[in-house]
């Protein structure tokens, strides 16, 4: 494996991100030093590169990139892996509002807990929280799976239209067009092979006390698909 | 978008409180470039009918002596110094001595009067530093690195409505009670709402700034008997529109967030410091961050000494 490490002390987040994406054509892995909770890390980056960035992120970390894996050994602000296409990105602390907001696929993983509208307008992917998720986790989701191994807040799935929320924890209330479901057998399968592949690993009895949000309806807004404009 | 900060140390003793609140606006300079300010609680030394007026002079032949014969006819000045500032004017800094603090706001409005002329504020138990320009520019211009205390917040501006200048920095301060200060990232847009009851109590409000009306609605609150945390909890409830805001009083501070959670904050603390900030990246100049906490929408955070 080609190793580099690199420092980001007195440079700009373009300077950072320029410098990675020259280094990703070469390297296989990039330890970034001294990240000081920057915004905008790692943003577009495109080639299939493992970066970990030692310490916290700012704003938007891995916002937008397509196959690159982000490790963040700290905690990360507003809106990780923002738009991703595909990759992973891996928080080892935790996590501000909008996790995974609007991502197309990919895997998104946050240890601890995280902020509020967690997977807002996600259409595709996996965001996995180990800790609690906030107000309106799954606002507005049109596609892919969340899953919370702590508790999940007020107004979950406000205004879901496609995929679904797991949730290991309590429920504090749900959100317009959510309801409760609880798991069959290929949901406990599917978490089953997912969970310990990311280090969670449950007692085989945890799987039988998730539940699941999925929409009410597919169309909440605009009535039957006869009235569609 | 604007920067908030706040940082208490557990012990209640002086610590050097200025730098780390220069430190951590730095640190979220680019939430607001237009003006800065800070509220440095517990390190002035006045005694107890003691006060300290910053006045916003204009570099104009004579008006500084109007200033003090002003100020001279209610009290006398016991101290005073000028501070050099930009724009043409300066900031004129002095002591007094008052019988009670009802009187010091009658005091700030006659000094209003003149033109030329504003007090920035009037205190007993905290500097308030606000001048527009960057964290760094303002640290030098006050000196505030060496400025020492128990706590302090402060602000870092990018101004949406009202018009940059070093009034309308923040902090914003009332005199319903003494020494509660507000720093502010948001709007509260049901502002016409919250002020008109506090204006027919005869309070008075002197911008049409919603940080105004935030810190009047504090201290109306906890001069009716309210906690500080009860009255960050029942801002919650009544104010509109995304907030979240930072209230520095001579005990503590707190952080109140809007319903929604529309404006960041974040929060950590140890066994020495209790810090709360926008972002993290402020959190870190004060103190190891492995465990930073979300404010969530609707939560109130308090820390008194």
């Amino acid at each position: 494996m080609r190793e580099i490490e690199i420092d980001a002390q007195s440079k700009t987040p373009r300077e950072v991100n320029h410098e990675i994406k020259e280094l990703a054509k070469d390297y296989d892995r990039i330890i970034l030093k001294n990240p000081n909770a920057m915004h905008y890390l790692i943003a577009g980056l495109t080639e299939e590169v493992e970066v970990v960035i030692d310490g916290s992120a700012g704003y938007f970390v891995g916002t937008m990139i397509h196959e690159a894996k982000i490790k963040i050994n700290g905690n990360a602000g507003w809106f990780p892996a923002d738009n991703m296409t595909a990759g992973e990105v891996i928080v080892e602390g935790s996590a501000g509002d909008g996790v995974g907001q609007g991502i197309y696929g990919g895997t998104v993983v946050v240890r601890k807990d995280v902020g509020s509208r967690t997977g807002e307008i996600m259409k595709n992917g996996t965001i996995i929280v180990g800790g609690s998720s906030g107000f309106m986790t799954g606002l507005f989701m049109m596609g892919g799976r969340i899953i919370i191994l702590g508790d999940i807040a007020e107004d979950a799935g406000e205004s879901i239209i496609r995929g679904a929320i797991y949730v290991l924890g309590e429920i504090k209330s749900l959100g317009k067009n959510a309801k409760v479901e609880e798991l069959d057998q290929d949901d406990k399968k599917e978490l089953k092979e997912l969970l310990p592949t990311y280090g969670f690993d449950l007692d085989d009895s945890k799987y039988d006390q998730f539940r699941k949000i999925v929409p009410r309806s597919k169309r909440p807004f605009y009535g039957q698909e006869s009235e569609e404009g | 978008m604007c920067g908030i900060a706040g940082v208490v140390y557990k012990d209640k003793k002086l610590h050097n409180v200025g730098d780390d609140m220069t430190k951590m606006l730095n640190a979220l300079q680019h939430r607001g470039p237009d003006s800065a300010g800070f509220s440095i609680y517990g390190g002035l030394g006045l005694e107890d009918n003691e006060y300290l007026l910053n006045i916003e002079v204009k570099e104009k032949p004579g008006l500084l002596d109007t200033v003090k014969d002003t100020v001279n006819l209610t009290t006398p000045i016991k101290t005073d110094e000028i501070i050099p500032s930009v724009e043409n004017f300066v900031i004129y800094r002095c002591k007094i001595s008052l019988d009670n603090f009802s009187q010091l706001k009658p005091l700030i409005m006659d000094v209003d009067k003149l033109e030329n002329v504003m007090v920035l504020n009037g205190s007993h138990s905290f500097e308030m530093i606000k001048d527009v320009g960057s964290v760094l520019e303002i640290a030098d211009r006050y000196d505030t690195r060496s400025k020492m205390g128990t706590h302090a917040i402060g602000h870092t501006r990018f101004s949406t409505e009202s018009i940059v200048d070093r009034y309308h920095a923040h902090p914003f301060q009332t005199y319903i009670i003494p020494d509660i200060t507000v720093v502010h990232n948001g709007q509260i847009t049901n502002y016409w709402k919250i002020r008109d009851p506090l204006e027919r109590k005869g309070h008075i409000f002197e911008t049409n700034n919603d940080t105004e009306c935030i810190v009047h609605y504090v201290a109306d609150k906890l001069s009716s008997g309210y906690s500080l945390e009860e009255a960050l909890e029942q801002s919650v409830i009544d104010m509109d529109g995304p907030f979240s805001y930072v209230v520095g009083t001579p005990n503590g501070v707190g952080i109140a967030k809007d319903q929604l959670g529309l404006r960041p904050g974040v929060m950590a603390e140890n066994d020495d410091v209790f810090a709360i900030a926008s972002e993290e990246v402020s959190l870190r100049e004060v103190m190891d961050t492995s465990n930073v906490e979300q404010i969530s929408p609707g939560e109130v955070r308090v820390y008194e000494i």
